[in-house]
């Protein structure tokens, strides 16, 4: 009766925005903003980085569609580049994060004791710093750039998934089918990799997404301000820079590369959405 | 009889999915008189709830629709009245009380001020008045300090303080009708006797009418006037108490009523093999201790405590032998059964598994249980790998114990299955996709596959319907029986343990009270503690009163909940 | 009331993550290529002043004693002197609070004042149309980069309607509070967006619990289910994600002072950045994440004031 009944009182509000519909939509973003990068070369209408004196401050036309910058570069060939950019930013920025943050987790949960105090200490020194101050620290040491920025990212994105990880194997280890996987004689590393980390990585995958959507935008804040990509590569976040000194004459060149910036992230959001339904994890 | 108060006509309830219509009622009547307490009875999906939350249109999804039929209210039709009229019915006239009261009460407001709300709301009576109201209810139904007591948040109490607390809630809006829906199912048996006591006399006294839901024959044949048999949606039986119970008519309530494990006379169960061969005792407990620490840590200020979960049991378990573990909830039992498979540490005390001690020879005797014991757990889908096919779970099991080779796992798999009475196609399926009977049988399948001599089976028939418990029961004697296992049964429910085993124990506050045959410790048992046990368990024959002052619950022993 | 004795012991807990902390960002400043002293003075130091830092910090000892000497100077309240600004750190970050601090109380003030709204809304139409609308809204507004939003905001409100000021911080109580009402608006919509998503997910799950269904069965109208039962038990979580997102609030304030070029800790962060004043940089990142631990400590008694069931 209870399982039915959960399943009925959940499917009132699906409907409009189905899962199906959710997940595909999602992934269809994601989708035209790879196909955007790989094919860059073939579909940019201009070089991203030539400058042209003879088209300077262009308002959008049909020539430039999202008009052109104060060096007469074409915003939309800058767009269409800086996807390369920015979609690294996101996958990188997330995966080795992800990768350190559930072993750590996974093994802190599961052997608790000194492993875990002495993990969990760190990670909540490093929580301790907001998130944003820490990176530009550590950038601050190694220098302005995009592989300072991907240092930072992994010195200090694991600690969400280590942490995420580490509750679930906590709630999963005192759960009967890992007590009976102990008392039929199966070893540590089955119990924690094929009965443990397989049902606590759901929630990391669903998180991964919105911190996609985090990571992404730190890495444009801080191209933003000047410390990740240099100019003249287009990234979207140096591009909203850029264009900061001519927002009362010249608006297109902040407008687009932020939009941009906010339709990637919202193909994250909602294929993260999607997948948590899917995979039936609340954040 | 007087005449009904509540008359209920061909009430159906229809679930509109996106690719089917199901009926969840099919057309159910029922009447109910004043001052009467019904029984509704029926296994989870009967639609028992389901009724009584369609009396006041509290439909658990927007997807449910009543279709048609009538509820007459003191001869109003509480399916043609507006939802304003409506909120008046709820609480005001009929009134519910849930299984669950720990999360049907608000966390975070005050016992006492949730009483009041409904005081404030249905009576219109001023703060302070509500106030007093509250007070005396709280008192009526047996908070012992109610003054004190109002200003206490849910949690602060145990389970049975709880449950009085949601009545004291629903008697705030002062109804006709109360429907109690399994009020007790999540209660141990002693505290169960007392609400249901609380119950009656809430009856006697204000002459409330009841319906009570329930899964148990037992409490019904206690409590009720009479019996409504439900399943699938449909109201298959109905009548005077004994009459259903002495010539029930529906081939589904003879089932029922022969599912239901009452306790036998006298008859004894199986003869104890007392073992006339010196046997060397397959299991030695002696006086183990398992203590476990509470908080307290070195920042928290407090200093460290301990809590004794058993203390000072010394037991010998012989070969073959099936012995049942009883006690209420916190007495201990299912820490013994982890510390007996080394999952829990032992504190102090020795156990020995076929001479291996546990205490001296860790690894040694750790690995020896491994390969001899298995363990079948109390929640059949959280005991088995949500993510595993059954194949792959018991395969799991026989590849890491390398008792069999490997070629022959798939022709061990099916003959386990077959033994624990599975299809062999469930090898492929998930748990997801099956019952908690077939999900039970597959995790018993598991524990075979290593091919124990003592199974330990914790609570594991506890979340099942009683016809279902009735199935897996005779598979673990037949199990038993024919593979020679050593079987350990912890359970709460005295009736099965009375069924299944042949020796009983009966543990309370972590300590042994009680060890002898079966019939021994249930016709005649020596301690307090185990009478007032099996006074309390609610008998199907009604005239075993489970309120007659010779079985009265003796008050002498406090519930362990209430132990400081 | 003992539920609140973890006032006075929690600032134990704290010791060894603030002693983390300072071992962090003692390492921060350690770690970069070159001499200390030089790093730490800039390439313009004169010799005196090599030697007098060189004595003070104890750059010539090994590197566990230069931290006990950095911890002592810390004990003193000294973390060095600022190149840029040339006096002292402490001192520079004194005059910079107010303004980071005004901003991130109107942030929270003005997230919870649009989350609280939007989420009862969302919640009580469950399904429905305005549901739609906020889940779509909150879940695009996730995505907006602070920078961008910000300079969105200067564009409609500064440039277009005239109303508010482009940038900097006033002089008047009048004239600071106009000076923030962009710069926390900013934060503000991008921190109520998670916000309206848990509240909103709490408040659904609180509107089909067991709870409400018990209120409801007795009688009780909607509205009080709502606001007597459910919206106090959705709170719990949202104080906790409050706190989980105070590191990610700060973060925001250190970009939007940036855009807005309001003269607070973060504006002072980045310069130092640039302009390789690592003493700043060392002392803003410890204030900032000493402010965080005390946040975090702030929810902890929020939280056991808002449910009586948590112990800490």
């Amino acid at each position: 009766m209870s399982a039915r009944a959960v399943s009925l009182s959940h499917a009132g509000w699906r409907t409009f925005l189905g899962k199906r519909t959710m997940l595909v939509a999602g992934a269809s973003i994601l989708l035209f903003f790879i196909l955007m990068a790989v094919f860059a070369p073939l579909i940019a209408p201009y070089d991203p980085i030539l400058q042209d004196g003879s088209a300077r401050l262009q308002a959008p036309s049909l020539p430039h569609p999202f008009g052109t910058d104060n060096f007469g570069r074409d915003i939309l060939s800058r767009i269409i580049w800086g996807a390369r950019i920015d979609l690294q930013i996101a996958f990188i920025g997330v995966v080795f994060p992800f990768v350190i943050g559930t072993i750590v987790g996974t093994v802190a949960g599961f052997f608790g004791g000194i492993v875990d105090a002495v993990f969990m200490r760190i990670v909540d020194i490093i929580l301790a710093f907001p998130f944003l101050v820490l990176m530009l620290s550590i950038i601050t040491i190694l220098g302005p750039g995009l592989s300072s920025f991907y240092i930072a990212m992994a010195l200090v994105g694991w600690v969400s998934y280590a942490r995420l990880i580490r509750a679930q194997i906590l709630v999963l280890k005192n759960n009967d089918y890992a007590v009976a996987a102990v008392s039929l004689g199966f070893g540590r590393m089955r119990i924690m990799f094929r009965h443990l980390l397989p049902n606590a990585i759901a929630g990391s995958i669903v998180f991964s997404m919105s911190d996609a959507v985090l990571v992404l935008l730190s890495g444009a804040a801080v191209s933003y301000l000047g410390l990740g990509v240099q100019p003249p590569v287009a990234e979207w976040g140096v591009m909203v820079a850029e264009g900061q000194s001519f927002i009362t004459t010249a608006w297109w060149i902040t407008l687009f590369p932020g939009l941009s910036i906010v339709c990637l992230a919202f193909g994250f959001s909602i294929l993260g959405d999607a997948l948590g339904e899917l995979l039936g994890v609340h954040e | 009889m007087s005449a009904a108060i509540l008359s209920v006509r061909d009430l159906t309830v229809k679930a509109h999915l996106d690719d089917e219509t199901r009926i969840l009622l099919d057309a159910v009547s029922l009447d109910l008189a004043k001052g009467e307490i019904l029984g509704l009875v029926g296994e989870s999906g009967s639609g028992k709830s389901l009724f009584c939350r369609s009396l006041v249109r509290l439909l658990p999804s927007s997807r449910l629709k009543i279709e048609a039929g009538s509820v007459l209210l003191e001869g109003q039709d509480l399916t043609a009245i507006s939802d304003a009229e409506m909120l008046n019915i709820r609480g005001g006239e009929i009134g519910m009380i849930f299984q669950n009261p720990s999360s049907h009460l608000d966390p975070v407001m005050r016992i006492g001020d949730q009483i009041a709300e409904g005081i404030r709301y249905h009576q219109g009576l001023d703060g302070k008045s509500a106030r007093r109201a509250a007070t005396e209810i709280l008192s009526q139904v047996g908070f012992p300090d109610p003054i004190c007591q109002y200003q206490s948040y849910p949690h602060e109490f145990s389970g049975g303080m709880r449950q009085r607390a949601m009545i004291a809630v629903a008697l705030s809006c002062n109804p006709k009708i109360l429907i109690a829906d399994e009020p007790t199912t999540a209660l141990d048996v002693t505290i169960q006797a007392q609400i249901l006591q609380l119950l009656m006399e809430l009856r006697d006294r204000r002459g409330l009418s009841i319906i009570l839901i329930t899964h148990d024959l037992g409490i019904v044949a206690q409590t009720c006037d009479r019996i409504a048999i439900m399943r699938g949606g449909k109201l298959l039986e109905e009548g005077p108490k004994r009459q259903i119970l002495s010539r029930p008519r529906d081939p589904y309530t003879i089932k029922l009523i022969h599912s239901h494990p009452s306790m036998p006379d006298a008859e004894p169960v199986a003869e104890v093999a007392v073992a006339a061969a010196p046997v060397k005792p397959i299991l030695e407990i002696d006086d183990l201790h398992v203590r476990f620490r509470v908080g307290g840590s070195l920042f928290r200020g407090s200093a460290v405590k301990t809590v004794s979960a058993v203390s000072g049991i010394s037991l010998q378990i012989m070969p073959g032998e099936t012995v049942g573990i009883v006690g209420e909830s916190g007495s201990g039992k299912s820490t013994l059964a982890r510390a007996v498979l080394g999952l829990t540490p032992l504190t102090s005390g020795h156990i020995s598994f076929e001479g291996a001690d546990l205490a001296l020879q860790r690894q040694a005797s750790l690995k020896k249980l491994r390969r001899e014991a298995a363990m079948v757990f109390q929640d059949p889908f959280n005991a088995l790998n949500p993510r595993m096919t059954i194949g792959q779970t018991i395969g799991e099991v026989l590849l890491v114990q390398g008792k069999i080779a490997k070629a022959d796992i798939p022709q061990r798999i099916d003959e386990l299955l077959d033994l624990v009475g599975l299809d062999r196609e469930f090898a492929s399926r998930k748990p997801r996709s099956m019952s908690g009977g077939q999900c039970q049988r597959a995790g018993i399948a598991r524990a075979l596959a290593v091919d124990p001599k003592l199974i330990i089976a914790d609570e594991c028939v506890a979340a099942l319907d009683v016809t279902i418990q009735a199935q897996i029961i005779d598979l673990f004697r037949e199990l038993a029986a024919r593979m020679n296992l050593t079987l350990l049964f912890i359970a709460h429910d005295l009736a099965i343990v009375r069924n299944l085993c042949a020796r009983t124990i009966v543990m309370y506050r972590g300590e042994v009270v009680e060890d002898g045959p079966s019939e021994q410790v249930f016709s005649r048992p020596s301690h307090s503690y185990t009478a007032s046990l099996v006074a309390a368990i609610p008998d199907i024959n009604p005239d075993k009163s489970l309120f007659s002052d010779a079985r009265r619950v003796p008050q002498s022993i406090p519930s362990i909940k209430s132990m400081p | 009331m003992h539920r609140y004795r973890f006032v006075f012991l929690r600032p134990l807990q704290f010791l060894p993550v603030i002693f983390g902390i300072s071992i962090i960002t003692f390492i921060l400043v350690r770690l970069i290529p070159g001499d200390p002293a030089r790093v730490l003075l800039g390439t313009r130091a004169t010799p005196t002043a090599i030697a007098n830092i060189r004595a003070q910090f104890g750059l010539d000892e090994p590197i566990w004693l230069q931290y006990l000497y950095f911890l002592r100077n810390l004990a003193n309240g000294e973390m060095g002197k600022s190149i840029l600004y040339k006096i002292d750190v402490l001192k520079l970050i004194a005059t910079r609070i107010e303004p980071t601090l005004a901003l991130v109380v109107c942030s929270v003030l003005l997230s919870i004042a649009i989350a609280v709204p939007m989420a009862s809304i969302a919640a009580r139409n469950a399904g429905r149309g305005p549901d739609h609308a906020v889940r779509i809204i909150s879940t695009f507004g996730i995505g907006f980069p602070p920078f961008w939003l910000g300079l969105m905001l200067i564009i409609l409100f500064s440039v277009k309607l005239d109303l508010l000021p482009v940038s900097g911080y006033g002089a008047t109580f009048g004239d600071k509070l106009s000076h923030l009402i962009l710069p926390s608006l900013t934060i503000a919509l991008s921190l109520s967006t998670v916000l309206t998503r848990s509240l909103r997910a709490a408040m659904i799950e609180g509107l089909k619990s067991d709870v409400a269904t018990a209120a409801r069965a007795r009688g009780m109208p909607e509205r009080i289910v709502f606001w007597r039962h459910v919206l106090p038990n959705s709170l719990v979580p949202t104080i906790n994600l409050l706190a989980v997102n105070t590191g990610w609030l700060i973060g925001g304030t250190v970009v939007v002072e940036s855009v807005f070029a309001l003269p607070g800790m973060g504006q002072l962060l980045v310069r130092a950045i640039f302009s390789r004043d690592y003493m700043v940089v060392q002392g803003v990142a410890m204030v900032f994440a000493c402010a965080t631990v005390l946040v975090n400590f702030l929810a902890d008694i929020a939280t056991v004031a808002a449910d009586p069931r948590v112990k800490l």
